[in-house]
């Protein structure tokens, strides 16, 4: 176990990644990114145009208003960003020739995985991190309590876990980076959207034979329960899936999820031999 | 140090390998020669670990490979034909991260970070960065990074492709200096002049088999009696070296023009030396004298014939 935590692996990526020009680029457009959604999400909710019924604004609507805006834009541009970070992790030491001086010292593929997949939470990490005082902002005005901040954290954190592992599988799968990205991408993309889509279509179907019913059960959200989005969407109180609510079996999805991906990963890292 | 036994590895539309067998102690540094596509770098990496054989036995230093790789990774140092280097490290940190991929622990991994950047001649750039260095100041990082562990076998697939002639010579010196110290080399080289200055012995390796080297004197003794062949350059009368081959029992002239002598003579090298003292003693001036026996690339001609791929 103490191999895995001093693993000589994770301090080399770190390394080089934090010596890459993007290394601080992309924190600061990161920051930008979400310092704008708050300041569009605190005019959009005080500007009386677009106050429901001309109702008075309550410190708490602002306060969800700016949480919501924050946790929705910080986990897509987070789920942007993991594939670059994951996919091309492994692929890009073949493409440099280094994999073989990795798989021929005592770092075993375990070792090799657990330092690529640390490395590249821990940068997403480091942003999601850097955007904790946005995410605090909204205690300031109410309607949030630090336990809904504390279940986003976990559940974003738990998503881009998933995402790094299905990106290093995809980079120890492929032989070029760019096929891994666009793989990793495509995985992204079936399961934010298609599996909307799924829902969307399930539910029109369920709806038509059961008018009047309050919430979805669950076999009609199932699609949902790989999507990102949704263990953040049943936090909220207000939402359509009402009390039918399940992130925790969304969070076990995604917890095989990325077992699985992890297993298959160091599997083909232990084969990579031939393609060396 | 390595024991392969009729080894055997498929690939999907050719044959790596096909029977192949060799058998290396651990004070000998083989050269591995054969045509482009012959299997050298198949066999480099089964005994480096990367790749499984489908048939066949393969131990290093007694551990199987198939079936204790880490245990042969302890012992073996492997530099493949394109060698990747990391560009953005510094050299101290390129090696002390493989100091820890190895597990070297202080003080054991201080000294060997400190005696590699000895070996390279790198001890006064330990903080550039890598991208900085030339390919043969790279290869020889590279080198040094394989010699951290201090292993007992190193495998060499390639080293001077791509490298000067100073490096090469760099390159040769030093796997002279590191057999010499009890190192163990295997290396696979398309420099025949190369391996034939360090090696103490040549594996030739065709369509993933061993190839035996052909005899070509058709009028070799029949009873396999060892031969020496003699070049010698001589200044003077050609009378008086005439003279000296009729003296000498089982001589055959090869080839003998103005100034120049090919012959054969029963024997080893002390027969050479013998003849080469009765040329001196007969008053011919000696300008050149090689007593070798054919040299690598007649060898590989005689071995592969015309064969390319």
């Amino acid at each position: 176990m103490k191999r895995y935590v001093t693993n000589p692996m994770i301090i080399k990526e770190l390394r080089q990644r934090l010596r890459e020009r993007r290394a601080w680029l992309l924190p600061t457009l990161y920051l930008f990114v979400l310092s704008g959604v708050v300041i569009c999400a605190y005019y959009f909710t005080t500007d009386t145009g677009h106050r429901l019924h001309g109702a008075e604004v309550q410190g708490a609507d602002i306060g969800q208003a700016i949480f919501l805006g924050v946790v929705f834009t910080q986990i897509t541009v987070l789920l942007l960003m993991a594939p670059v970070f994951s996919s091309g992790a492994i692929t890009l030491e073949r493409e440099q020739r280094t994999l073989a001086g990795l798989l021929t010292s005592l770092l075993s593929a375990p070792q090799i995985w657990w330092g690529k997949f640390i490395a590249a939470l821990l940068y997403l990490l480091l942003l999601v991190a850097s955007a904790l005082p946005l995410l605090a902002l909204p205690f300031a005005f109410g309607g949030v309590e630090p336990l809904d901040m504390l279940k986003v954290l976990g559940s974003t954190i738990l998503t881009l876990a998933c995402i790094c592992a299905i990106g290093l599988w995809c980079s120890a799968v492929f032989r070029r980076s760019v096929h891994a990205t666009a793989s990793c991408y495509a995985i992204v993309l079936v399961l934010t959207v298609v599996t909307a889509i799924a829902y969307g279509m399930l539910y029109s179907h369920w709806q038509q034979s059961h008018p009047g019913a309050s919430g979805p059960p669950a076999h009609i959200q199932a699609p949902l329960f790989l999507n990102p989005y949704y263990p953040l969407l049943t936090f909220m109180e207000d939402n359509d899936f009402g009390m039918h609510a399940y992130p925790v079996s969304s969070w076990l999805l995604f917890g095989a999820l990325g077992c699985l991906a992890a297993a298959f990963s160091m599997r083909s890292l232990q084969r990579s031999g031939e393609q060396l | 140090m390595i024991e392969i036994e009729a080894l055997r590895k498929s690939y999907r539309k050719s044959r790596g390998l096909d029977g192949f067998s060799l058998r290396m102690e651990s004070n000998e540094l083989v050269g591995l020669v054969g045509p482009n596509g012959a299997g050298k770098t198949t066999l480099i990496k089964i005994l480096a670990t990367l790749l499984p054989a489908d048939a066949g036995s393969v131990r290093v230093s007694g551990h199987d490979v198939s079936l204790d790789p880490a245990c042969v990774r302890t012992t073996l140092g492997y530099l493949p034909d394109v060698a990747g280097i990391y560009q953005d490290m510094r050299i101290g940190e390129f090696l002390e991260f493989f100091a820890d991929a190895f597990r070297l622990k202080k003080p054991k991994r201080t000294a060997a970070i400190e005696r590699a950047l000895e070996r390279s001649g790198l001890a006064d750039r330990r903080e550039d960065f890598v991208e900085h260095l030339s390919l043969g100041w790279k290869q020889r990082l590279l080198l040094a990074k394989i010699l951290l562990h201090e292993p007992k076998l190193l495998l060499l697939d390639e080293p001077a492709t791509g490298l000067d002639p100073l490096a090469r010579i760099h390159l040769r010196e030093q796997l002279k200096r590191l057999h010499a110290e009890g190192v163990a080399i295997l290396i696979s080289s398309h420099i025949l002049s190369d391996l034939e200055d360090i090696c103490t012995r040549i594996v030739f390796i065709a369509d993933g088999k061993n190839v035996e080297e052909a005899q070509t004197t058709p009028s070799a003794p029949k009873d396999h009696a060892p031969t020496i062949r003699c070049e010698v350059e001589f200044a003077g009368a050609s009378e008086t070296i005439d003279r000296v081959i009729a003296g000498q029992p089982g001589a055959r002239v090869l080839e003998q023009k103005d100034g120049f002598l090919l012959l054969e003579l029963p024997g080893s090298s002390k027969e050479a030396s013998t003849f080469l003292q009765t040329l001196l003693t007969a008053g011919i001036t000696i300008l050149h004298f090689d007593a070798r026996g054919p040299g690598l690339e007649e060898r590989y001609r005689r071995a592969f014939g015309e064969q390319t791929r």
